[in-house]
């Protein structure tokens, strides 16, 4: 897709083209004027092999309504997701089967994300028991293998989540989503309920991971610290569009569309020397129902620097710079 | 990424202790769910004290008529009215061997006794002395007389001088006494036990699985499916259970048979819509969709998943529904549209004690101490359940 060969891990993973998750919210008495919530709105997007691609934007913007069409917990109301030859989109359930030990997914909160009945054993070797790999004796094996690798041990084995600190409950999570040798792992705000301190112990540990199994990561998050370390590109969300998206160092150093720029202002920033001085990337006024969105560009109602021409047109999503995309009239 | 170069001095640089992470540990020995609920429920003395009082109360309902010869039907009314303790007298004439009696003080008769307690039969009065208010009884030499110009009745000799009693003895004869037509009162309660907790159990098993598995559906499927279906239920509901006993009394004549099947059908919309509620919070929470993402069949999700997590609050809803089928079983025959004579519920034992309360108080004691026992020892099983399930509860 992208025209520059000259980074090694161009091979696309993952291409997804105009993705819409709209949910029906309401509907008449007898079902007439259905109300649609659109969470994701068109979404275009590459991940590639080997990358760990950072996602942001502000809470309710679609993020975790995009990772979960990707997984196909839901199903897309239109769109393409290109996987391993396959259109996940269109595909039903049963022909699936053979892609979902390939998308794996890691969730933000580790109390809610295991079931408290199962041991660890039973946690991370349902995984392996769905999808018919071993014996029970080879399954345990590999369960105190993964233990291992995510930092716990294998003692840990019959114990029940309840017994598990957040970090270690979130570690038993990781076990499980990489128990199948994924090659996506899309890891929705993995880390956003953990303690300052775990979570870089946790971050490091995804990265040791990565090296290890050559895996790939979407990742979710709204803090921009942390994607900033972890990811070598990040898209920008903004109700339930992608509207920036750029290798690491060129989103924070050339943030192109406005509200990128409203976002990295928004990061409270130590030194007050290095405070950005422009308060013209202040967004004004509350984000817009997603249920009734603005005409043209969605960010019209909250940009510095909207025009008529924002109002009447919807901007694409064009690449302005090397991999640097953005969807705004103005931007250059 | 800027290059942002940070010195830290070499020392403070350490690998970290692995033991330091796993003091995090409780050092609690590893128990699977199961093991767990039944160690908390052990240390729940309440509840295991009710747990026991219901085995024995089960035990006692099925093999407590067995070992009697009274049965429940068996009436005789020279014996009727009798108290479970009574005070007993002794009169000692000279040409015969010493008489042990008590007085019912509640109809002025004389009951020849042993004297430990057992009762040998009916006294007949010799003469009625209408004017003083006075039976005489007559044993060899000695005279005996009831006198009831006063209430309460009491002994009197020959001369008009009180008796002694010689202290209360436990009724060897019926634990419980007799009820107003002489039938024994433990065998009845006994009897009264059988329907009760049938009642209460069938109604449960009825509203467990209807309860469940359309609360189940409901919830998992949710949408339109769940619309109609709780509207239905919402519909069940309204109904006045007492119509629905009057209207199946009229089906199936049977008071027995029209109570199980009214509470057994009106009953499991409870279960129904907790199962419901459960299914549809449970089935959004991470854990499931992470079963969905390894691409868990709805079976698997179900029985694994689900159904295990739900089972804590049917358990708990279902030890609970049980003291109240007893008491809306006992309530219903009580109005009198519960189980015919001759058969016995709590409800109807407790109907026909309220019939002699003024005269015999004490026979409404054993059906209502029976009815609130049980409500309370199924009342506090359910509570305890209900924190030995909850995983978070575990110290
Ligand atoms: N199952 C659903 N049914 C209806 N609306 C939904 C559903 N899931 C999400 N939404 C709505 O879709 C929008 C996007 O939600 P989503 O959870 O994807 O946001 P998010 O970016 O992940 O936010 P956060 O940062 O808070 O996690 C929200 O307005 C939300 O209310
Ligand atoms: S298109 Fe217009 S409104 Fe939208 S971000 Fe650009 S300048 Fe702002
Ligand atoms: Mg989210």
């Amino acid at each position: 897709m992208d025209k520059q060969p000259h980074m090694r891990d161009d091979e696309v993973l993952m291409r997804v083209r105009d993705l819409k998750k709209h949910f029906q919210v309401s509907a008449g008495f007898f079902g007439q004027n259905p109300k649609f919530l659109k969470a994701v709105d068109g979404v275009d997007l590459d991940i590639r092999r080997g990358e760990t691609l950072g996602l942001v934007g502000e809470s309710g913007c679609g993020k975790s309504t995009l990772a979960r069409t990707l997984i196909r917990l839901y199903s897309p109301t239109d769109g393409v997701i290109e996987f391993n030859g396959a259109d996940l989109a269109k595909l039903k359930e049963k022909d699936l089967a053979p892609h979902r030990r390939d998308i794996q997914m890691i969730f933000q909160d580790p109390y809610a994300s295991l079931n408290g009945r199962m041991n660890v054993r039973d946690l991370i070797a349902e995984p392996l028991e769905i999808a018919g790999i071993g014996d029970d004796k080879s399954r345990t094996a590999r369960v105190h293998e993964l233990l291992e690798v995510v930092g716990l041990n294998k003692d840990h084995a019959n114990r029940f989540p309840h017994e598990f600190s957040g970090g270690q409950r979130q570690r038993i999570g990781i076990a499980r989503a990489i128990a199948l040798n994924p090659q996506l792992v899309i890891c929705d705000e993995a880390i956003s309920a953990l303690d300052v301190s775990i979570q870089a112990q946790v971050v490091n540990m995804l990265e040791d991971l990565q090296k290890e199994l050559g895996l790939t990561y979407l990742f979710i998050t709204h803090d921009l610290s942390m994607v900033k370390h972890i990811s070598d590109r990040i898209g920008v969300m903004y109700l339930g569009k992608l509207v920036e998206i750029a290798p690491n160092n060129a989103l924070y150093d050339d943030p192109k569309h406005p509200y990128t720029r409203a976002l990295l202002a928004s990061i409270p920033i130590a030194d007050p020397v290095e405070a950005r001085k422009d308060n013209q990337d202040q967004m004004q006024g509350e984000i817009p129902s997603p249920i009734d969105m603005p005409s043209g560009c969605r960010f019209r109602t909250r940009c510095p620097l909207a025009t008529d021409l924002c109002a009447a047109e919807e901007p694409e999503l064009k690449e302005l710079a090397d991999n640097h995309k953005v969807a705004c009239h103005y931007a250059e | 990424m800027t290059d942002i170069h940070v010195t830290v001095p070499k020392e403070k640089w350490a690998p970290v202790d692995r033991g330091a992470q796993d003091a995090e540990f409780i050092a609690a020995p590893s128990l699977t769910y199961w093991q767990d609920v039944r160690q908390r429920m052990w240390r729940n003395k309440p509840a295991m004290a009710s747990l026991a009082f219901i085995i024995l109360l089960i035990l006692a309902a099925i093999f407590g008529p067995m070992l009697t010869h009274h049965t429940y039907y068996d009436q005789d009314l020279k014996l009727s009215n009798i108290p479970p303790i009574f005070e007993v007298y002794k009169t000692e004439p000279t040409d015969a061997s010493a008489q042990y009696m008590f007085l019912n003080s509640g109809n002025f008769k004389l009951y020849e006794v042993a004297e430990n307690g057992e009762i040998l039969g009916l006294v007949r009065a010799k003469r009625k002395d209408l004017m003083k208010k006075q039976h005489i009884y007559v044993f060899g030499d000695a005279e005996v007389r009831v006198d009831y110009s006063q209430l309460p009745a009491t002994l009197v000799d020959g001369d008009g001088n009180a008796i002694e009693s010689i202290g209360y003895r436990w009724n060897q004869t019926n634990w419980f006494g007799t009820d107003s037509l002489g039938r024994d009162v433990l065998v009845r309660q006994l009897y009264g036990a059988r329907i009760s907790l049938t009642v209460a159990f069938v109604a449960a098993m009825v509203n467990f699985f209807i309860g469940v598995f359309y609360g189940g559906i409901a919830g998992y499927f949710g949408g339109n499916v769940d619309n109609v279906m709780m509207r239905i239920v919402e519909i069940i509901a309204t109904i006045p259970l007492t119509l629905y006993v009057i209207l199946m009394m009229v089906v199936f004549q049977s008071g027995f048979l029209s109570i199980i099947i009214a509470i057994g059908s009106v009953f499991w919309v409870d279960m129904a819509r907790i199962v419901r509620g459960q299914m549809l919070s449970l089935k959004n929470q991470d854990y499931v969709a992470a079963a969905k993402t390894m691409g868990a069949s709805t079976k698997r999700i179900l029985t694994r998943h689900l159904l295990p997590n739900t089972m804590g609050p049917i358990l708990v809803t279902l030890t609970l529904l049980i003291p109240s089928a007893i008491f809306i079983e006992s309530f219903m025959s009580f109005i009198g549209l519960g189980v015919s004579v001759p058969m016995a519920s709590w409800g109807t034992l407790t109907a026909e004690a309220v019939e002699t309360l003024r005269a015999y108080p004490h026979q409404l004691f054993f059906p209502a101490a029976a009815i609130s026992l049980t409500m309370f020892a199924f009342n506090f099983l359910g509570d305890g359940l209900r924190d030995a399930l909850d995983p978070r509860l575990r110290k």
